[in-house]
């Protein structure tokens, strides 16, 4: 394209080019040809004046002639602007007579050039008596063929100024008139010429001129001896200018001047601008042509771009979904694929047993074994299935928090109880620290946030070899608002760890790391879809880093919102708390501490070891403000808790309570603790609730009284009369024989409406409780339950009723609690789960401090 | 779409077409006469000024002043000015002046830039008309009425006053220690020191202006002295002798010459500027005389590569400018009288003399009219404008001064003696007692 466009310019610019050197040397071929004839006209009339001024005198002469006093005819005459002098000499005298009446002689006259005119001799140029330029023509006067006399007219040469233009070549052109013997420039002619300066002579003419090459002057000096015309180019005053010089007379005179050559060349300038003119139009326009052409091209070659990048991206589109849905389907193939495994397994596990169990039925102790075994696989199928019933309802959007006040103590308890057996049993380290935290009861989803923390820690208990170690940190970072708690969960262990492309999927559901080491770990690749889902309901962000062989750190970001404070100046006072020490090896262990007891109006000291914690206690005696309270680090360098705690007690006698902070199993220490005084312990990290709910048992005096949670709720269970609602006959009798094991009597009933009746129609106090299926025909738990409390009797409202349900999602607890039932418990049945929940509701139980709601979903 | 697009180029290129081959092929009416018989006619004032030889790169500025003026008035008066000009090639030749005078007495043209010398002779001659008439005549200072009017008539009236100095190379007094002189005897001493260090000749001088320390020396008094008219009136009616006066200068110039600090035999035969010019503006003579234009002339000494200073002439009144007024004349019959003398009058208006003054920085004959002058001339501006200045020439002084001193100085230049030349004098004024 371009290139074309270059040669076509070159192509027009060559014609045009060629065209216009053409035009221009033709015209200046016109030019000079015009030039020269313009001259020779004027050299014509100026010639035609010298004969006609001659044949003039020769009449004169021939009037003189036939005259008896011819000085007499010559003295009559007056001068005019065009003869200046008329003067006659007799023959043979050397001295005449002029019209002035002056003696006339010819010494001033210079007739020794030989030119003539009309065959009379020419003097050369001379100043006259006017102060003007003249020249003489003598002429014979002649009476009867001899020469009597000769007449002498002196001719002006102004005169010859009206036969010259008054404009020539639009006053561009100058012209003087030249004597060319003596080279002086004898005429200016009106309106032609130089106005700032005349030329003196031709010298001074080559002077302004530059006409300064001897070549040239030397041409010229040739010329006008030979009496011949001379034109040639040179440069005046910066513009290229024809020189001529025209002979005329036979080259007595000269005319002489230059013409700048576009002065003469003026009609050709105009043609070639206006080819210029017309070239360029057309070059506009053929430009234009191409500019349109090109945006032209451009656009379209845009739109033809823009529709290629829409179908690049709409292939991309269907490419990225097709990968999408290949991967889906993958996903969900390997999904399958798992799931058929991981279902099977524990299947394969129940189904083979429950053959062994029916082979070996008679041996109480395979018995116990195989049902250990098939109540395992069981739980393991349990959690698969909440597993993948959480993520539908989490990618269906219909998960909902249940929002409610727990205390971040409760919640590492209840991990803690979780996390710790299964650590233990790999034999890994696990730690659990909390530190700058500012409140530690808060509102939330406590089931979701132990949901988040476990599916975290337990991968990490999974993903981590034996012997390893694992980190729960909960810190408080800067509040963003004073109505919410910032915190930072970090879950870190130094087990497997995770490729980088690992990293990028991990949240995504349905995937699991594929290695030959974690390919032993059993899990549904659920666990961190629906952890990533619940921490972003919660408004909070998750982020893992890992590195393989090395480990792995999880971080949730949450803001947890404060519930009002509620002064508990007065349980401090009741259980007789006004100041207490804490020692502790570790500062921000003390700090965390201090912070947390800020609010309480507890005088709370600290102590970084023993010796100081003794000498702080010694002065606080002496001063007679004793500490109530000494909360002890069991394990500290140099003195460590047990011998501090026995210094404590030697001191101050046992009026001071002190109680262990400890990460470790209190069970090591506890013989050897109590022994010397010790009133109990804490677990690490420190909650006030957790201190609080110690000094309640303190003074309850339960702390000794330490049994099996699960003990007691046998007492409670046994003898009991309860009222099951289930309309499913398997279940049913599970339920009644599993009672039936633990002392307990049924009656049940198939409808929610049967059971009701049942109710109405016994007496109140013949049923301990009501265990009430929620899905039943007739009608339900909810409207059951209900109906029931509804009743105008004593134990309608008292009666514990528990809802025993396949419907274990949180919002399935909120509808029982709502409808007015007492807890709710999960099917499939746990008969230690029932023994729990029961053991709270029933008279004669006690408070189980282990005890705590696990009715949702706790494993990956 | 695209067919529209191809209709609508097809169009406009045939349209193109057709309205190029119409205005190709556009016959020339036949009923219509060519040519313009209106009488476009200039109306002509012919204007005879001197001629400096042609030298294409340098600029005259005081002819560029006049040239201005003269454009001026060509637009606003719709005449056309052709200049007539003569210059001689050689000092054998006619001068400017005696071309002039033949000119006039023929009256050959219009307008004349008259010398001093010629303006009172063609004057008294009655070849001048009387300017007095002219409406800016009214603007003129009264030196330039009193210098150029002559038997009651106003013949001439200049474009500026132009004043005569001694041009000055500093660089070369400073370099000996030298005064600028006020006198005759500290110019003589002047030129001796110069001389003593080898400037051949430190005066340079060409035929035309060595009158000029005459008349400084003369007439120093006489202008300067409170007495003027008296003394004029001694000398016009015989009572004072005009070689008196004059004798000093000569004297003086004579002592020049014996001392060979003017080279005479050169000076009589150079024409002005033409021969002192060169060694001037080359450091070789540090002394020439000249007018005040010459100064801001690039044909004369407006670009010296030296600090080059303007002073008055010594005198027994310390440094005296001359002035001699050169003017223009209207020839008494010219052909075309009247436009010759609207444009006279054009020319020497106010605005025109202000324009003339801005170009050429010389002293204007207008009251009305200032100048801002160069450096070089400001101690010669400062003189005049005390005013101390010697007339070059004074019509109301029966023997012309400016072109007969002229004349006898040549005399000197010559070989002729002081008292051959006071004798001249003395005769001229004789014939100028004549009835």
């Amino acid at each position: 394209m371009i290139v074309s466009i270059i040669l076509t310019f070159i192509i027009l610019g060559t014609v045009v080019y060629t065209l216009a050197g053409q035009i221009s040397s033709k015209m200046s071929q016109s030019a000079i040809d015009n030039l020269s004839e313009s001259l020779g006209l004027l050299r014509g009339t100026i010639q035609a004046i010298l004969q006609t001024e001659a044949e003039f005198q020769k009449l004169i002469a021939q009037e003189l002639s036939l005259l008896e006093d011819p000085e007499a005819f010559v003295r009559s005459y007056n001068p005019n602007k065009t003869m200046g002098k008329v003067s006659i000499i007799p023959a043979g005298k050397s001295t005449g007579i002029c019209n002035t009446g002056e003696v006339f002689t010819t010494d001033h006259l210079d007739f020794s050039s030989n030119k003539e005119v009309d065959g009379l001799p020419l003097s050369g140029s001379y100043l006259n008596d006017m102060g003007t330029w003249a020249y003489t023509i003598s002429c014979p006067v002649v009476k009867d063929g001899t020469q009597t006399a000769t007449l002498y007219i002196e001719y002006i040469y102004d005169s010859l100024d009206e036969a010259l233009p008054p404009k020539f070549y639009n006053n561009n052109a100058t012209l003087y008139m030249m004597d060319a013997r003596s080279e002086r420039f004898v005429l200016k002619p009106k309106g032609i010429g130089e106005r700032t300066a005349g030329h003196i002579n031709l010298q001074d003419f080559y002077n302004a001129n530059r006409i300064l090459e001897p070549e040239v002057q030397s041409m010229v000096s040739e010329s006008i001896r030979n009496g011949d015309h001379v034109m040639f180019y040179h440069n005046v005053r910066d513009r290229e200018s024809l020189i001529y010089m025209w002979a005329v007379n036979d080259g007595a005179l000269y005319l002489i001047g230059y013409v700048p050559i576009d002065s003469i060349q003026q009609e050709g300038k105009a043609v070639n601008q206006n080819i210029i003119i017309v070239v360029v139009v057309m070059l506009v326009a053929f430009l234009i042509c191409c500019i349109l052409y090109f945006l032209n091209e451009r656009q379209k070659s845009h739109i033809l771009k823009e529709q290629a990048q829409e179908r690049e991206l709409h292939n991309q589109q269907l490419t990225e979904a097709l990968q999408a849905a290949q991967i889906a389907s993958s996903s969900k193939t390997m999904f399958l694929s798992n799931m058929s495994h991981d279902i099977r397994t524990p299947m394969n596990a129940i189904l083979g047993f429950t053959t062994l169990l029916a082979k070996e039925a008679d041996n109480p102790v395979k018995v116990r074994e195989y049902t250990k075994k098939i109540t395992a696989s069981g739980q393991h199928l349990l959690g698969l299935i909440n597993d993948v019933l959480d993520v539908s309802k989490i990618e269906s959007g219909k998960a909902v928090l249940t929002m409610g006040e727990f205390t971040l103590d409760n919640m590492i308890s209840s991990i803690d109880a979780i996390i710790r057996p299964m650590a233990k049993v790999k034999q890994q380290k696990f730690d659990v620290t909390a530190k700058d935290i500012k409140h530690e009861r808060l509102i939330g989803d406590e089931t979701r946030m132990n949901q988040i923390l476990i599916n975290l820690l337990s991968n990490s208990v999974k993903y981590t070899p034996e012997g390893g170690h694992i980190q729960l940190r909960i810190i408080g970072l800067e509040q963003r608002s004073n109505q919410f708690e910032h915190l930072k969960i970090e879950v870190e262990d130094n087990g497997y760890g995770m490729t980088q492309e690992y990293l990028e999927v991990i949240f995504d559901a349905f995937t699991r790391a594929e290695n030959s080491t974690t390919n032993k770990v059993q899990g549904t690749g659920l666990g961190m879809a629906i952890t990533k889902n619940i921490v972003e309901l919660m408004g909070g962000t998750i982020h893992v880093t890992s590195e393989v062989d090395k480990g792995t750190l999880f971080t949730v970001e949450l803001e947890l919102r404060i519930p009002d404070q509620t002064s508990d100046g007065q349980f401090w006072e009741e259980h007789g708390i006004r100041r207490i020490l804490a020692v502790d090896d570790e500062p921000y262990i003390l700090d965390n501490i201090r912070i947390l007891m800020k609010d309480t109006g507890v005088v709370t000291d600290v102590s970084a070891d023993g010796v100081d914690a003794l000498l702080q206690i010694r002065q606080a005696l002496e001063k007679g403000d004793t500490y109530d309270l000494i909360l002890m680090d069991w394990n500290m360098p140099g003195m460590n808790g047990v011998e501090t705690a026995r210094e404590i007690r030697e001191l101050a006698g046992a009026g001071i309570s002190i109680l262990f902070l400890t990460a470790c199993d209190w069970e090591y220490i506890k013989e050897e603790a109590e022994s010397i005084g010790v009133d109990g312990f804490l677990a690490k990290p420190f909650f006030v609730s957790a201190l609080k709910e110690k000094l309640t048992e303190l003074g309850s005096g339960e702390a000794a009284a330490i049994m099996p949670a699960d003990a007691a709720a046998d007492n409670c269970l046994k003898g009991r009369h309860f009222l099951v609602a289930e309309d499913n006959e398997i279940n049913s009798e599970i339920l009644t024989e599993l009672l039936r094991g633990e002392g307990v009597s049924c009656v049940v009933a198939e409808t929610g409406r049967l059971a009701v009746d049942a109710f109405i129609t016994a007496d109140p106090g013949t049923y301990d409780a009501i265990l009430m299926d929620v899905q039943m025909p007739v009608m339900n738990g909810y409207d059951a339950t209900r109906e029931i409390r509804s009743l105008d009797r004593a134990d309608a409202a008292s009666i514990p009723i528990i809802a025993m349900t396949a419907n274990a999602f949180a919002e399935d607890v909120k509808n029982a609690l709502d409808a007015g039932m007492n807890d709710h418990i999960a099917k499939p049945i746990d008969i230690e789960i029932i023994r729990r929940v029961l053991g709270k509701y029933l008279p004669s139980s006690g408070l189980d401090p282990t005890a705590h709601n696990t009715s949702a979903p706790q494993d990956t | 779409m695209k067919k529209k697009n191809r209709k609508l180029a097809v169009i406009l290129l045939t349209g193109t077409l057709l309205m190029g081959v119409s205005a190709c092929g556009k016959e020339p009416r036949v009923d219509k006469n060519l040519i313009s018989n209106s009488d476009d006619a200039k109306r002509i004032v012919n204007m005879f000024t001197p001629m400096e030889k042609s030298n294409p790169n340098a600029e005259n500025s005081a002819r560029t002043a006049q040239e201005l003026t003269v454009i001026a008035a060509e637009k606003a008066l719709g005449v056309q000015v052709e200049y007539r000009t003569y210059t001689a090639e050689n000092h054998q030749e006619k001068t400017y002046d005696e071309v002039l005078v033949d000119r006039a007495r023929n009256n050959m043209d219009d307008i004349y830039l008259l010398n001093p010398d010629t303006l009172m002779l063609l004057g008294s001659e009655g070849h001048l008309a009387d300017l007095s008439g002219l409406e800016n005549a009214k603007n003129l200072r009264e030196v330039v009425l009193v210098a150029n009017t002559i038997d009651g008539k106003l013949v001439g009236i200049p474009q500026e006053v132009a004043a005569y100095g001694l041009f000055v190379n500093k660089d070369m007094f400073d370099r000996y220690h030298l005064e600028l002189p006020n006198t005759p005897e500290e110019f003589l001493e002047c030129c001796r020191v110069f001389k003593e260090n080898g400037i051949e000749t430190p005066v340079g001088a060409n035929r035309w202006w060595l009158e000029t320390f005459v008349l400084a020396q003369g007439f120093a008094d006489l202008y300067n002295g409170g007495n003027t008219e008296a003394e004029i009136d001694a000398i016009n009616s015989g009572e004072a002798k005009i070689s008196d006066y004059m004798r000093p200068g000569f004297e003086f110039l004579k002592e020049m010459i014996d001392k060979g600090y003017i080279d005479a035999e050169k000076a009589y035969v150079s024409e002005a500027i033409d021969a002192e010019g060169p060694d001037f503006l080359a450091g070789k003579t540090p002394i020439v005389m000249a007018y005040w234009g010459a100064a801001i002339t690039e044909t004369a000494y407006g670009n010296p590569d030296f600090n080059m200073q303007v002073i008055g002439f010594p005198s027994s009144r310390g440094q005296m400018p001359v002035v001699p007024l050169t003017g223009y004349g209207i020839s008494a019959n010219a052909e075309n009288m009247e436009d010759a003398v609207a444009t006279l009058n054009f020319i020497i208006s106010d605005e025109m003399l202000q324009l003339y003054t801005d170009n050429n920085q010389v002293i204007s004959p207008s009251k009305n009219v200032n100048v801002d002058c160069i450096d070089a001339l400001k101690p010669l501006n400062d003189i005049i404008n005390e005013g101390v200045y010697v007339l070059g020439s004074n019509a109301n002084m029966k023997v012309e001064q400016w072109g007969n001193t002229c004349l006898i100085v040549r005399k000197l230049l010559n070989g002729a003696s002081v008292e051959e030349c006071m004798a001249e004098f003395d005769r001229l004024q004789e014939e100028s007692l004549k009835p």
